[in-house]
């Protein structure tokens, strides 16, 4: 009798286990729109099957828009997904609520992936006090993307690495007397473009807690850029109806433009016979160095999931060297592990192998900063892509905008 | 015994009924309310346990840039919204009272942008308001033909009085709108124009193309106003937001017009008013009580616009266009993914604070003057 019942109750067991196993789900949530389609291939591809049998469900949450406003909310209800994108951009805000579970336990463990595996000026972003709180899925930076068809048509060599800002705008005045529709270069008024040349110039975003647009490093690289409309050399994407550069750069009537790899998988849908090709961004006239930004997003782990140890094995999986690899044979971006530096996908003729290797190469040269500003954020950016846009638009000097920007930058959001 | 019960069951009756709409407002505005007041004294992140700060919040807001851009965009967007869209939807609901052949096709034409979703007409709007959009373009045309129109308009009305004088001259009943001297008028009008133009008297002007950043600026309009100006992109949006609510409205006093009585109108002509003294003295203080409805409501969701701001967002500056409503949404979800939950609160109870005695006020004010009427 006493032997039934634990034979029974055996028996149970095994089956409510069984049934628990089958449904053991894990969250991921991401972007919408492109990252959608390859998460979920890359889940199907090197996630699923690794994890089959243990008999893990996967399920993307791809979301379309504000995603820091999702993830805020839903870290805060308790309701977000088990493993979630952290933007270098606001990740250490995230971290710093305690909701993002620290990976170094995890790293001890793990046989596959370790600190060393990745590049290290990405893990600097998701770092506080010590512990490592996200895996850097990938990471981008800015490149000189250039038509070559109006070159050609000019009759003007292409923008080379040894181009400084003025040698190029030497060459683009050439393209642009060619024809009056052409333009020179797709001028975001963004920081995330012009603080590239601040950079190079050898600017300092924040000295102390000080933040100086006023200083002559950036007032040079804000009129270099700034003057480039004002000569008839560039227009702002939103000038022509486009939304950002890359959109004009498609139009096949601008000459070049300042993007990331993001471009390729755009250009591939969009415009998928124009004849392109990047470079490195050109130098300071002044310094004669480059600056760029580093783009990155990590995966983080929530601190309240149930199944951390599973979710490490997909963030595990996702960050494999197979994966990477298959990202960035897409064009999608770049991988964030040292050892897919030597690359022979970097080697191929193709003019999208080509700018891939451009923007990974760009990440490692100059003055190179993480895109992410202190506990700011977003704010820290508004009042200088302000100044940007007036000034463009014709309706302040730089000195006039330069200074409302800093007076904004100290009284309201550095105060 | 049993009437007592029946007694009780009749007085409960009503509390019964009430009870579904009582819990749902419970829930979702008595709860949430006292949570925001509580919130507002706090300082709160999302994640840590809220902190007492007492009155800092609001002082805090005081002393903001952005808060007191927000206050006074709310308030120049509130009143110049609601006085243009209530003469708007009087006017439109009058003249679309009139019975004659399709007016119904037009009740329906007109109510088209009420009832077309606020985004996609956001949308539609980002795009005429481009610089080389639509709206420009139009400018343009203008400024290109305004020597044509002018010379029109001028002869139209030129022959119109000439046509009306001679006919009173002779002592025969006319009216200013004679629709065969219109008629007549128009087409001199447009031949004399025409032969002016071939004649090359007058001449398309040309003019530089109008290029007005109408979104992406912070310029205020108009000049003239001095420190009560606003922000051009904020003039774009009351002009979007006036064209879909002027519908709404209309509809009310639509069905207000309804209820007055003919015999109204019929004394007025007996005592010899014209069309604009049945207007003015009729129509008006009979819509009276619809008037102060539609200012009410309209003060309020002016008040608390948020949903046009928020798709125009990314094309204008903040500080240009950023309302109350807005600001307390920028506050709680900024891009920077700090939440300041104490900060948003405080904005909100002001915005609450500030509607309740505007709207207050209003009653007050037109309230008086209805009881005087009567």
């Amino acid at each position: 009798m006493k032997t039934r019942l634990l034979w029974g109750i055996m028996f149970l067991v095994l089956i409510i286990s069984s049934v628990s196993q089958a449904a053991t789900e894990i969250r991921i949530a991401g972007f919408g729109g492109n990252d959608q389609n390859i998460v979920e291939e890359l889940i199907a591809r090197f996630v699923e099957t690794e994890l089959a049998a243990q008999g893990v469900k996967i399920i993307y949450e791809p979301i379309a828009d504000d995603y820091p406003r999702y993830i805020l909310n839903a870290l805060s209800a308790g309701t977000a997904a088990d493993l979630f994108y952290m933007d270098i951009f606001w990740a250490k805000n995230v971290i710093k609520t305690g909701a993002v579970e620290p990976l170094d336990s995890y790293l001890q463990d793990s046989a596959v992936l370790s600190k060393d595996d990745i590049v290290t000026s990405l893990l600097e972003g998701f770092t506080v006090d010590g512990s490592l709180y996200g895996i850097p899925k990938d990471f981008n930076s800015l490149a000189l993307f250039y038509n070559k068809d109006l070159f050609d048509i000019a009759g003007v060599e292409y923008p080379n690495s040894e181009d400084t800002w003025e040698s190029l705008e030497q060459k683009l005045e050439k393209v642009v007397a060619i024809d009056q529709n052409f333009i020179g270069m797709a001028l975001q008024p963004d920081f995330a473009r012009m603080g590239a040349l601040a950079y190079a110039n050898g600017w300092e975003p924040f000295v102390g807690n000080e933040t100086n647009l006023l200083a002559p490093e950036f007032k040079e690289a804000f009129a270099v850029y700034t003057d480039l409309k004002a000569k008839g050399l560039g227009l702002m994407p939103a000038d022509i109806g486009q939304g950002w550069g890359g959109g004009a750069f498609a139009t096949g009537n601008t000459a070049t433009c300042l993007e990331g790899a993001w471009i390729i998988g755009f250009l591939r849908d969009q415009a998928p016979n124009l004849n392109y090709d990047a470079t490195l961004l050109p130098k300071s006239t002044a310094t004669g160095e480059r600056g760029n930004f580093i783009f990155t997003v990590a995966w983080g782990i929530n601190a309240d999931s149930q199944n951390k140890e599973l979710t490490f094995k997909v963030l595990e999986a996702l960050t494999s060297p197979a994966a990477q690899q298959w990202v960035l044979e897409r064009g999608l971006a770049i991988p964030s592990r040292k050892s897919l530096v030597d690359n022979p996908y970097f080697e191929n003729e193709t003019k999208e192998a080509q700018a891939n290797k451009i923007v990974f190469i760009g990440a490692a040269t100059g003055q190179v900063k993480p895109f992410s500003f202190k506990e700011y954020g977003g704010k820290w950016i508004d009042p200088i892509n302000a100044a940007l846009a007036e000034v463009m638009s014709g309706q302040s000097t730089v000195e006039q905008a330069l200074a409302t920007a800093q007076k904004r930058l100290d009284e309201d959001v550095m105060k | 015994m049993e009437n007592k019960w029946r007694f009780l069951k009749e007085k409960s009756a009503p509390y019964l009924l009430l009870t579904p709409f009582v819990i749902w407002f419970l829930i979702f505005f008595g709860y949430a309310f006292i949570r925001v007041l509580f919130f507002s004294f706090t300082d709160y992140d999302l994640f840590a346990t809220p902190r007492f700060v007492g009155l800092s919040n609001f002082q805090g807001l005081f002393r903001e840039f952005l808060f007191a851009r927000a206050l006074k965009n709310s308030l120049t967007y509130a009143i110049i919204v609601t006085t243009f869209q209530t003469i708007g939807a009087l006017i439109l609901a009058v003249v679309l009272n009139y019975k004659i052949r399709g007016i119904k096709f037009f009740r329906a034409a007109y109510y088209m942008p009420s009832v077309t979703s606020s985004v996609v007409i956001t949308l539609i709007f980002i795009w005429l308001f481009q610089r080389k959009g639509v709206i420009n373009y139009l400018l343009t045309l203008f400024a290109q033909y305004r020597l044509l129109i002018w010379v029109f308009l001028i002869f139209f009305l030129i022959s119109q009085t000439l046509l009306v004088l001679k006919e009173k001259w002779r002592q025969r009943p006319v009216s200013i709108f004679e629709p065969s001297y219109v008629v007549l008028s128009l087409l001199l009008a447009v031949v004399i124009t025409f032969l002016l133009k071939t004649g090359g008297f007058i001449s398309i002007l040309t003019v530089q193309p109008l290029e007005t950043i109408w979104l992406n600026t912070r310029e205020t309009t108009p000049n003239w106003a001095g420190s009560l100006a606003f922000p051009r992109p904020l003039a774009a949006i009351m002009f979007l937001n006036i064209w879909t609510t002027i519908p709404t409205f209309m509809l009310l006093y639509l069905a207000g017009l309804q209820d007055i009585p003919l015999s109204l109108y019929q004394a007025a002509e007996v005592d010899g008013a014209s069309t604009v003294q049945k207007f003015w003295y009729v129509t008006v203080p009979q819509l009276r009580h619809i008037t102060f409805l539609v200012v009410t409501m309209g003060l309020i969701s002016t008040l608390q616009m948020f949903d046009q701001v928020a798709i125009i967002g990314g094309q204008a500056p903040q500080e240009s266009i950023i309302t109350l409503a807005y600001y307390v949404y920028v506050t709680m979800f900024p891009r920077s993914a700090i939440a300041e939950v104490g900060m948003a609160s405080a904005a909100a109870l002001v915005l609450a604070v500030l509607t309740l005695i505007i709207v207050v006020i209003q009653q007050r004010v037109t309230g008086e003057r209805r009881y005087k009427s009567e």
